[in-house]
């Protein structure tokens, strides 16, 4: 089906390439969401082969690739979907579906392979010697996660623990009651590790590439004591309104740009792709299926 | 063929033995001009880095102040995806080796790496402690340690190690040294090279020389005595080396040369000796044939007339059997003279007696005297040299020797009414001659050398056994001298000579 899927959108590259003189020149842009604390230059050093790469593969089918959009957080990009300042958008699960929910212009169209991984999951770590055993233990107790938009270090394991009939709440929130579990963020999954071994929260969740890229001795300290379902790696989503021939010229330059080293060397440098694949329509059933897990009503 | 001479191997050791003298020479004066080297540079580094030291110092410090305050945040917070970064931004503008952030537990919280295969490490060595006192540092090797407090406000978050490497000043004064070294060793390597070049020229025309030099001196003088030797081995002994030097060389070729000498001396005497010993065996050969021979004839004569003796004694001729039995007697009597002369001649062989100054005149008038009868009965006039010199013999053997021959020369008077015998001596070269002569029958040249043989009678019927000359010859060999015969022919007389070594002579030949 993804093989056919692909010889479809190659035949109807074609024209798109030959682009009739004359014809409207078209620019697209993508945006990100910066990281804490808002730094562009990071988010230049990090996507700015992919933007180029995608600038020279585009340029032959007329279609221009504009600068780098950053967006200081998940409503600004949304906004920006919305006035069309943005036109696609790389990101995992839950920001995906919260953009989808808060600007309604949003088709993930293409899965986004990471170091390897089409899916993977969260995972719930302590230390060696603490007395957790069970995502029940954590109750009045903290977990470390990264960042609020973070799908494995935060929207998935609060779906975990809504699963388990848990709420999480952050940890300078007012009158919490013994039976939820407070949440700080550490911004980084390196420095939650870290924040569990000095005692500054008790538990911590990040997804299981995370925990296998962790130094060793960190790793040696701490133990896995619970794991989420699985959910997809990250996705590439399209501003609905995006012209279709645009659309497909994008897609077919996005799944090819693995193919060369240039384009490998792009793809790593942006938080470590390894390709895209084009989503089928199974997948997107099953991406879109985690919206009401992900998305609880007071983060919409 | 040999393709390596003594003058060559020789020649090549004093070679090696030189070149390795200069290129050992030329390396001690490179090594030592190194050290110098090293000494002044050492000495330089030293003034500079003194001079540098307050600088350094005072920028370390800086640094240490700026990187205490700009990893506060981040260490507080317990941020290592900030600390890293942090350590990767100070690496643009030190020259970082190492860096180890501290946590407030005195324990790595991150080196920077992601990996961090430090995390958790206790930290050996001091910490500083106070607020106002600025950083440790600590010199190792080319490196400079550097510990700091990382503080706020008077809150200490933790501490920072940094290893640093030399400073670029300091780098570039060590890149210069090495460098200035190196173009120095090159220098003295290219000088050593062209010295070694030249040291090699000169050391194989040295060998060259040594080699002409041993082989004029050694080697051609060895070649010689050893071609000799093999001359001598295969027995040419007349090619005497002409060698002629002072030293060992000269003492070998004389030794061979004395040695090609004795050898030629040996071999003649015993080439002397092998032809002695066939005369002998021919001599005793002739001995045996004659005794069986002469012996015989009597045992002949006793048989035949023993046997008539029986017959007649049968038939009643007792006048018959009286004359056998009288020739029986006078065979058997003429065996005895023959048996006695045997004995005699053999005696001379192995009876020595010592030799002594003997007056020769003496004892020629003491023959004379013991054969005076039978002179007398023959009328003969003997005469005597009155020069007879003194001659060392064996006295007894000698007075034999003259009675044979003046006995021998009163037998074959022949016809001669006024027979006479003269005895004197004459000097023939360096050899004195003793002579008996006579004017008797004479002897026919063909027999002048059988009148020596044993049992030899020219006239078989006359007196005798035919022994005395035989006698003579053989003493006057056993002396060490010669015994012939001289005679013109029959009816001319003739002399019987022989020869006495002189006295010092003599006693050689005795002993």
């Amino acid at each position: 089906m993804r093989v056919v899927s692909a010889l479809c959108a190659l035949a109807l590259a074609g024209p798109a390439r030959a682009a009739a003189p004359g014809a409207k020149a078209v620019t697209v842009r993508f945006g990100v969401i910066a990281e804490e604390p808002n730094e562009p230059d990071r988010m230049f050093t990090v996507y700015g082969p992919f933007v180029g790469r995608l600038r020279e593969r585009l340029a032959p089918a007329g279609i221009g690739v504009g600068e780098l959009v950053i967006a200081s957080d998940l409503d600004d990009l949304s906004k920006r979907l919305v006035r069309k300042e943005v036109d696609f958008v790389l990101e995992s699960v839950f920001p995906m579906l919260a953009l989808r929910e808060r600007s309604r212009s949003l088709e993930p169209v293409l899965l986004v392979v990471r170091r390897g991984q089409r899916a993977y999951r969260s995972v719930f770590f302590t230390r060696q010697e603490s007395p957790i055993q069970k995502l029940a233990d954590l109750r009045g107790r903290t977990l470390v996660l990264q960042a609020l938009r973070s799908t494995s270090a935060f929207a998935l394991p609060r779906a975990e623990l809504a699963r388990a009939g848990i709420p999480l709440v952050a940890a300078d929130e007012a009158g919490v009651d013994s039976g939820s579990v407070r949440y700080v963020l550490a911004l980084a999954e390196v420095n939650q590790a870290v924040w569990v071994l000095h005692g500054k929260g008790d538990a911590g969740a990040f997804n299981e590439g995370d925990w296998a890229a962790l130094p060793e001795k960190i790793r040696a300290r701490l133990r896995i004591f619970e794991r989420s379902r699985p959910i997809e790696r990250g996705l590439i989503a399209f501003r609905g309104s995006l012209e279709a021939p645009t659309r497909r010229k994008l897609e077919e330059v996005m799944l090819g740009l693995h193919q060369d080293e240039a384009g490998r060397a792009a793809l790593t440098r942006a938080s470590g792709v390894t390709r895209f694949e084009r989503l089928t329509q199974v997948e997107k059933q099953a991406v879109l299926a985690w919206a009401p897990v992900l998305l609880p009503m007071n983060t919409r | 063929m040999r393709t390596s001479g003594i003058g060559t191997r020789y020649a090549l050791y004093v070679a090696a033995l030189a070149l390795a003298l200069v290129v050992v020479a030329l390396v001690a004066a490179g090594f030592i001009a190194l050290r110098q080297l090293r000494v002044v540079q050492a000495d330089l580094r030293e003034a500079v880095t003194a001079a540098r030291a307050k600088d350094d110092e005072r920028a370390l410090d800086g640094a240490a102040r700026y990187l205490g305050v700009h990893l506060f945040n981040p260490l507080y917070q317990l941020d290592v995806e900030r600390l890293n970064e942090a350590i990767e931004q100070t690496r643009a503008w030190l020259p970082v080796v190492s860096f180890l952030v501290v946590d407030r537990d005195g324990l790595v919280l991150t080196d920077g790496t992601p990996a961090n295969p430090g995390y958790g490490d206790g930290v050996e060595g001091p910490l500083p402690q106070d607020e106002s006192a600025g950083p440790i540092l600590v010199r190792r090797g080319s490196e400079t340690e550097m510990r700091f407090r990382v503080a706020a406000g008077g809150v200490a978050a933790g501490w920072a190690i940094v290893a640093l490497a030399e400073p670029p000043w300091q780098a570039s004064l060590r890149r210069l040294e090495e460098k200035r070294t190196a173009e120095l060793w090159s220098g003295h390597r290219t000088s050593l090279l062209s010295l070694g070049a030249l040291v090699l020229v000169a050391t194989l025309g040295l060998g060259l020389l040594t080699s002409l030099l041993l082989s004029r001196t050694l080697a051609r003088p060895l070649t010689e005595m050893s071609r000799a030797a093999e001359k001598i081995a295969s027995g040419n002994l007349d090619h005497p080396l002409t060698l002629d030097s002072p030293d060992e060389l000269g003492d070998l070729a004389r030794a061979l040369n004395r040695m090609a000498n004795d050898l030629r001396a040996h071999e003649e005497a015993l080439r002397a000796e092998r032809s002695d010993l066939a005369a002998k065996n021919a001599e005793l050969e002739r001995f045996n044939y004659t005794v069986s021979h002469d012996l015989k004839t009597p045992l002949v004569t006793i048989r035949g007339f023993a046997g008539l003796a029986g017959t007649d004694l049968v038939a009643g001729r007792n006048e018959a059997v009286r004359k056998d039995l009288g020739r029986i007697v006078a065979a058997a009597d003429k065996m005895h003279r023959l048996l006695d002369d045997l004995l005699e001649l053999s005696r001379i062989g192995r009876v020595v007696h010592p030799p002594e100054d003997v007056a020769l005149g003496g004892l020629v008038r003491e023959a004379l005297e013991l054969l005076k009868s039978q002179l007398e009965r023959k009328s003969l006039a003997v005469e005597v040299a009155p020069d007879l010199p003194m001659v060392r013999a064996d006295r007894r053997r000698l007075l034999e020797v003259l009675q044979n021959l003046i006995e021998n020369a009163a037998k074959f008077t022949g016809t001669q009414r006024r027979p006479r015998i003269e005895i004197g001596w004459r000097m023939d070269g360096a050899e004195r001659v003793f002579y008996v002569r006579d004017n008797g029958q004479g002897i026919e040249p063909r027999f002048l050398e059988r009148v020596f043989g044993l049992f030899e009678k020219l006239d078989p019927g006359g007196e005798g056994t035919g022994v005395g000359l035989a006698l003579v010859r053989r003493i006057v060999e056993a002396h060490g001298g010669r015994a012939w015969a001289e005679s013109a022919g029959l009816g001319h007389g003739a002399t019987l000579c022989f020869t006495l070594p002189a006295p010092a002579e003599a006693a050689a030949v005795a002993s």
